[in-house]
């Protein structure tokens, strides 16, 4: 086992390396979603399939062997309903909780505004549960399901291959494939968006960065300004 | 060098992230935001409220007890930190203050929701993605169909705003 120090070291070097490539490449799961519903750009999104992909079998792979720490983890309808509250916050801040924590390493003082009032939301929320207990964490964090409180235990790969007797990795093939015919279909997207922007306006596919793959992002900050009528130097680079 | 000149492709960023995620999955548990963010949000309230009035609130004893020995807030640090090493070597530090006011107001919003989401559901858009989902576990479905409905809703406020 590692020690206490030795976890926060490897935490440390993990999230600065990914600060720097998620800078470097400027990849944001906010518009991973966002762009793929409002502006039809996939820039992000495909990349977000990719790590997907790649994670799948790389966890399922190391729970076949009995490796690796999965998140235990008490599964219930507040994921559901916590995570759309997210998703609504995320795009308005233009910032998830990578993309904060990135975008204020690079001086953008929007993102650490939003950071210190993800913080708030926290705190404030966290208060409200002493009233309600809902999720009625630790008490049912258990493994088993308590259908009163809409809690439903631990399910994931390593209860599946326990139950089932069935490796993870056949399941995370599955998942695999899944996730894989998602990326095809994104890219048979992607082409048939091209060719119909071909034909259409051969002028304006041309000289139209959103079609370019490499650098989206004044695309869409054209857009946004276009559209409101003034560009706000946060958004844009989102 | 190249990688601080141009932009490095999405799918080779987040390939190495995934890589290194599954190695980190290995010594001690996948790529996790929020709960560093939680236990950082304690931490502030220890700070400012101090020890004696934070431990009056059941969720900051029974969940989770502010403590500085919790990996996960290295990840966010780090995160910052890395970003902020990226941005210098490639002259891309500077600066940036939202202009309008709409934008803060947004920015102040959404933040606020993002914060009330991870403590309702124990999740951030992270361990959604890179963590919960690809150890196929129930939760992760659970979440990821929440966050693009919200994100859809988002959306749609988002494009309200922009048109007003």
């Amino acid at each position: 086992m590692i020690t206490v120090t030795g976890q926060c070291v490897a935490a440390f070097i993990f999230g600065s390396t990914v600060g720097l490539l998620v800078q470097r490449s400027r990849w944001c799961n906010t518009s991973a979603l966002r762009d793929a519903m409002l502006f039809k750009n996939y820039r992000n999104t495909k990349a977000l399939l990719v790590a997907m992909m790649i994670l799948t079998l790389g966890f399922t792979g190391f729970i076949s062997v009995g490796n690796g720490n999965p998140m235990r983890f008490d599964v219930g309808i507040n994921q559901f309903i916590g995570l759309f509250l997210f998703g609504i916050g995320m795009v308005l801040a233009g910032a998830c909780t990578v993309s904060s924590w990135v975008k204020t390493g690079e001086g953008n003082i929007g993102a650490l505004w939003a950071l210190l009032f993800l913080i708030i939301g926290l705190f404030v929320s966290s208060l409200l549960w002493s009233f309600t207990y809902w999720p009625p964490a630790p008490a049912t964090m258990t493994g088993q399901p308590n259908l009163a409180a809409l809690q439903f235990g631990f399910a994931d790969a390593l209860t599946l291959q326990q139950k089932t007797g069935i490796p993870a990795i056949v399941f995370g093939l599955i998942q695999f494939a899944a996730l894989f015919g998602l990326y095809r279909l994104i890219l048979r997207k992607e082409r048939a968006l091209q060719t119909a922007r071909g034909q259409v306006q051969p002028e304006a596919a041309k000289s139209s960065p959103q079609v370019d793959a490499a650098m989206p992002e004044p695309a869409i900050g054209a857009v946004m300004a276009g559209a409101a009528g003034a560009s706000g130097s946060y958004q844009e680079e989102a | 060098m190249d990688l601080f000149k141009k932009t490095l492709d999405p799918i080779i960023a987040l390939a190495i992230i995934a890589l290194l995620d599954v190695f980190l999955f290995v010594i001690v548990g996948a790529w996790t935001v929020g709960g560093g963010e939680t236990m950082l949000a304690g931490l502030v309230a220890k700070y400012v409220l101090g020890a004696k009035t934070l431990a009056r609130i059941p969720f900051w004893t029974l969940v989770f007890t502010p403590t500085w020995a919790y990996w996960k807030i290295y990840i966010s640090l780090g995160m910052g930190f890395g970003a902020f090493v990226a941005a210098v070597l490639s002259k891309e530090f500077y600066w940036r203050v939202p202009r309008h006011l709409s934008e803060w107001v947004m920015i102040t919003i959404g933040g606020l929701l993002m914060g009330i989401g991870i403590r309702l559901s124990f999740v951030c858009n992270v361990s959604t993605f890179f963590g919960l989902t690809p150890e196929m576990n129930l939760g992760g479905y659970l979440a990821v169909s929440g966050i693009v409905a919200g994100a859809w809703v988002g959306s749609f406020i988002y494009k309200k705003v922009l048109e007003a």
